[in-house]
C-alpha cells in the first residue's frame, strides 16, 4: 500500500473518529528502542535526550505510529523519597527499586506528598516531554495506576498483607498517591495546555494474579475514579489505560468507571493478551478506542512468519471496533526480540489494515 | 480435644491467616504431645496445601495468601524447638532465588513458603540474583537443590549459564525452574532437572528429585 498519511495524521483520524489509510501501530516499544540504537536500556530511563531521540528513531526506522514517552512500572519508590537503580547492567530490562521509602504504618504517617517539579524521575519526563512538545508530538504524563504505586512505595507483599491486616493504612497511601499524581496531572497540563497532553496509566499489581475483583473495587477503584475525574476535567481529552495482565474480572469496574465519568473523554484500552479483544469491544465499543494485544514473549521467541499471523489475527478482531483500533502489543515489547519480528507489526497493518 | 481435631484447626488456622488460632494450637498440639514434625505436616502444610488449591481456583489471592503464611510461620515458630533430631537431619536444602535483572518475587516467595512447609530447608538469595551468585551459595552450602525463577523472557535466557555452571561444579546439585515464561520444553532445553508451574508443583518436584 502507498501511506496517505502521516503517523500524526494517522491517530488523530482514529481519535476523532476518521478512517485513517491504514490502522495505526503503537508495538509499546520501550528498551527495545535502546537496543537498536545501540546505547544502554539505562540510559531510555535516565536520560531524557537519548531517551526521545531513541524512540523517534527506532519509530522512523520501523514506520509505527507512537512518539516517545516516558513511565515505567516500578515508579513511585523514588519519587517518595526511595531509591530505584537504573538498567546498565547485563540482564536488567528497567529500573529496578533498591529501597522502598515506607517500611512502617508510621512511614505512612510521616509521608509528604512530593512536589512534582522535584519528585524522582518526573524532571527526566518533563524534560523529555519538553522535546515531545517542541517537536509538535503529544506531551504524555503518567498518572497511575494507584495500587502499583503505592505498592512501589511500601514493598509489594508489604502491602498486600496490609490489605488485610492494616486496610485503613493502605487507604492512607493511596490517598497520598492519588493526591500526587493530581499534582502531576496540574503540573504537566499547566505547562504545555492540556489539548497538548495525553494521561497515561497502567499497573500490573491490580492484576487478577495478584489481588480480587472486590479488592480492586475497594483498593483501587476509588482512587482511580478521583484522578481519572480530575484529569478530564483539566481538560486533557485522551487517556491510555493499560491494565496489566490478566484483569477480567476487573473489566465490570473499567467499564463502570466510565459510565459513572458519562463517557468523557477518549480512553485508548490497552489490555493484556488474556482479555480477549471481542470482549472488549463489547464493553468499551460505543465510545472508545481499543488497542491490540498480540502477545509479548511471542516477538521474541516466534518466528516473523508466526508473528505476522498474530499480527493479522489481531486486526482481523480489532478492526471491528466501531469507535477505533491501533495495533499493539499486550505489553512492553521484550527488548531482547529479534528485530525483523517487529517489522511484522507494520507489514501487518499495511497489508491487513488498510482502508480504501 | 483429640489430635486429629487439633491438626485440623491447625491447618484451618493456616487457611485464615489467622495467627492468634495458629499460635494456640501449636501449643495446644505440643501439650497433647503431638510429635512436631507430624503437627507441622499435617496441620501447617496441609494448610498450606489447600491454600495453594484454593489460589489456583481463584477462591483465594494474594494478601489472603501472605496472611496464611504469617500465621504459618508463627506456629512453626512454636513447633520448631520440639523437632526430633531425626527430622531435622532429614532437611533437604534447597538455594533459591530469582535471576539477573529481574525483580519480581512475589511468585519465588510463595514458592519458598510451600517448600518451608514442607519441611524444605529454604536459603532465599532473594531477587536480581547474579549469576555467580546462585553458584557460589550452591557449592557453599552444599545444596540439594537450586531453584532459578524468572518472570521474563528477557531475565530468563542466563538459566541455562547458571546450570550448566553448577552442573559442572557438583553434578549431584538437582536444578528447577519455574516462572511465567517459562514452561516444560524451556527447562529442558536449558538443562533443568525440574520445572513447577505454581508452588505446589514446585513441591512436588523438588520431592521427586530428591525425596524429603
Ligand atoms: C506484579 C508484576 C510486577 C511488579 C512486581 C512486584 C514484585 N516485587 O514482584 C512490578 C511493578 C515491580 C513489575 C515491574 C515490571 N514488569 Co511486571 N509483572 C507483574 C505481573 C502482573 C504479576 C507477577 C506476579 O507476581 N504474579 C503472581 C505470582 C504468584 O505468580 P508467578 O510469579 O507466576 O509465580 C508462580 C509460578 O510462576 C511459580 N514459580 C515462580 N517462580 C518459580 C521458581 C521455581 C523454581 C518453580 C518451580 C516455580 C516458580 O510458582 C509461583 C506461585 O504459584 C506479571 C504478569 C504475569 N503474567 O506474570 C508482569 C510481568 C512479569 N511484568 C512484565 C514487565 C514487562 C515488567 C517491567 C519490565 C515493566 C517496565 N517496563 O517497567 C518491569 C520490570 C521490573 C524489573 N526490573 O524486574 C512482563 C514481562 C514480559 C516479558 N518480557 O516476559 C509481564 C509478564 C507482564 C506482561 N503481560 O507482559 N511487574
Amino acid at each position: 500500500m502507498i501511506e496517505r498519511m502521516t503517523s500524526m495524521e494517522r491517530m488523530i483520524a482514529v481519535l476523532t473518529g476518521q478512517k485513517p489509510d491504514r490502522i495505526p501501530v503503537n508495538p509499546f516499544i520501550l528498551g527495545f528502542a535502546a537496543k537498536i540504537c545501540e546505547i544502554p536500556i539505562g540510559d531510555l530511563y535516565a536520560n531524557a535526550k537519548k531517551s526521545f531521540r531513541a524512540q523517534l528513531l527506532c519509530a522512523e526506522m520501523y514506520g509505527y505510529d507512537s512518539t516517545p514517552m516516558y513511565a515505567y512500572a516500578s515508579f513511585g519508590a523514588w519519587e517518595f523519597g526511595g531509591e530505584i537503580g537504573f538498567p546498565y547492567e547485563p540482564g536488567q530490562s528497567a529500573p529496578y527499586i533498591i529501597k522502598h521509602p515506607v517500611e512502617t504504618p508510621e512511614d505512612v504517617d510521616k509521608l509528604e506528598v512530593p512536589d512534582p517539579k522535584k519528585a524522582g524521575s518526573i524532571p527526566i519526563a518533563m524534560e523529555l516531554a519538553k522535546l515531545c512538545y517542541e517537536n509538535k508530538m503529544p506531551v504524555v504524563f503518567q498518572v497511575g495506576e494507584v495500587l502499583t504505586t503505592a505498592a512501589n512505595i511500601a514493598e509489594p507483599a508489604r502491602l498486600l498483607s496490609w490489605m488485610i491486616r492494616k486496610p485503613d493504612v493502605v487507604h492512607k497511601l493511596n490517598k497520598k498517591v492519588a493526591e500526587f499524581f493530581i499534582e502531576v496531572a496540574k503540573y504537566f497540563t499547566s505547562t504545555f495546555g492540556a489539548d497538548k497532553c495525553m494521561a497515561f496509566t497502567g499497573g500490573p499489581i491490580e492484576s487478577n494474579k495478584l489481588i480480587s475483583a472486590k479488592q480492586f473495587e475497594k483498593f483501587v477503584y476509588p482512587y482511580m475514579k478521583q484522578i481519572h475525574s480530575k484529569v478530564l476535567e483539566l481538560g486533557v481529552n485522551i487517556i491510555l489505560e493499560h491494565p496489566c495482565s490478566d484483569q477480567n474480572a476487573n473489566l465490570p469496574y473499567y467499564v463502570k468507571l466510565r459510565e459513572e465519568l458519562n463517557w468523557k473523554g477518549k480512553y485508548v484500552w490497552a489490555f493484556g493478551p488474556e482479555t480477549p479483544l471481542e470482549k472488549q469491544i463489547e464493553c468499551f465499543g460505543k465510545y472508545d478506542v481499543i488497542m491490540g494485544n498480540v502477545d509479548p514473549p511471542s516477538f521474541q521467541f516466534k518466528s516473523f512468519e508466526e508473528v505476522l499471523l498474530l499480527c493479522k489475527d489481531n486486526i482481523e478482531r480489532g478492526i471491528k471496533n466501531p469507535s477505533g483500533y491501533i495495533l499493539g502489543v499486550g505489553c512492553e515489547l521484550p527488548p531482547l526480540s529479534p528485530p525483523i519480528n517487529v517489522y511484522a507489526l507494520i507489514k501487518a497493518a499495511r497489508e491487513y489494515g488498510s482502508f480504501k | 480435644m483429640g489430635k486429629e481435631e487439633i491438626l485440623k484447626k491447625l491447618a484451618e488456622a493456616t487457611v485464615l491467616g489467622d495467627v492468634e488460632m495458629a499460635v494456640s494450637y501449636a501449643k495446644r498440639a505440643i501439650e497433647a504431645g503431638i510429635d512436631a514434625y507430624e503437627a507441622i505436616m499435617n496441620g501447617c502444610a496441609e494448610g498450606m496445601r489447600i491454600v495453594s488449591e484454593k489460589y489456583e481456583k481463584g477462591e483465594m489471592y494474594v494478601p489472603e495468601i501472605l496472611c496464611s503464611a504469617e500465621a504459618m510461620y508463627a506456629a512453626m515458630e512454636i513447633l520448631r524447638p520440639y523437632l526430633k533430631a531425626e527430622s531435622i537431619g532429614e532437611r533437604k536444602k534447597i538455594v533459591l532465588g530469582v535471576v539477573r535483572g529481574d525483580i519480581h518475587d512475589i511468585g519465588k516467595n510463595l514458592v519458598k513458603l510451600m517448600l518451608e512447609a514442607a519441611g524444605f530447608q529454604v536459603i532465599d538469595l532473594g531477587k536480581d540474583v547474579p549469576n555467580e551468585k546462585f553458584i557460589e551459595m550452591a557449592i557453599k552450602e552444599n545444596a540439594d537443590i537450586v531453584g532459578l525463577s524468572a518472570l521474563m523472557t528477557t531475565s530468563m535466557v542466563v538459566m541455562p549459564e547458571v546450570i550448566k555452571e553448577i552442573k559442572k561444579r557438583n553434578p549431584k546439585i538437582k536444578t528447577i525452574v519455574g516462572g511465567g515464561p517459562l514452561s516444560p520444553e524451556l527447562a529442558k532445553l536449558y538443562g533443568a532437572d525440574g520445572y513447577g508451574k505454581d508452588a505446589s508443583e514446585a513441591v512436588k518436584v523438588a520431592k521427586s528429585l530428591v525425596g524429603g
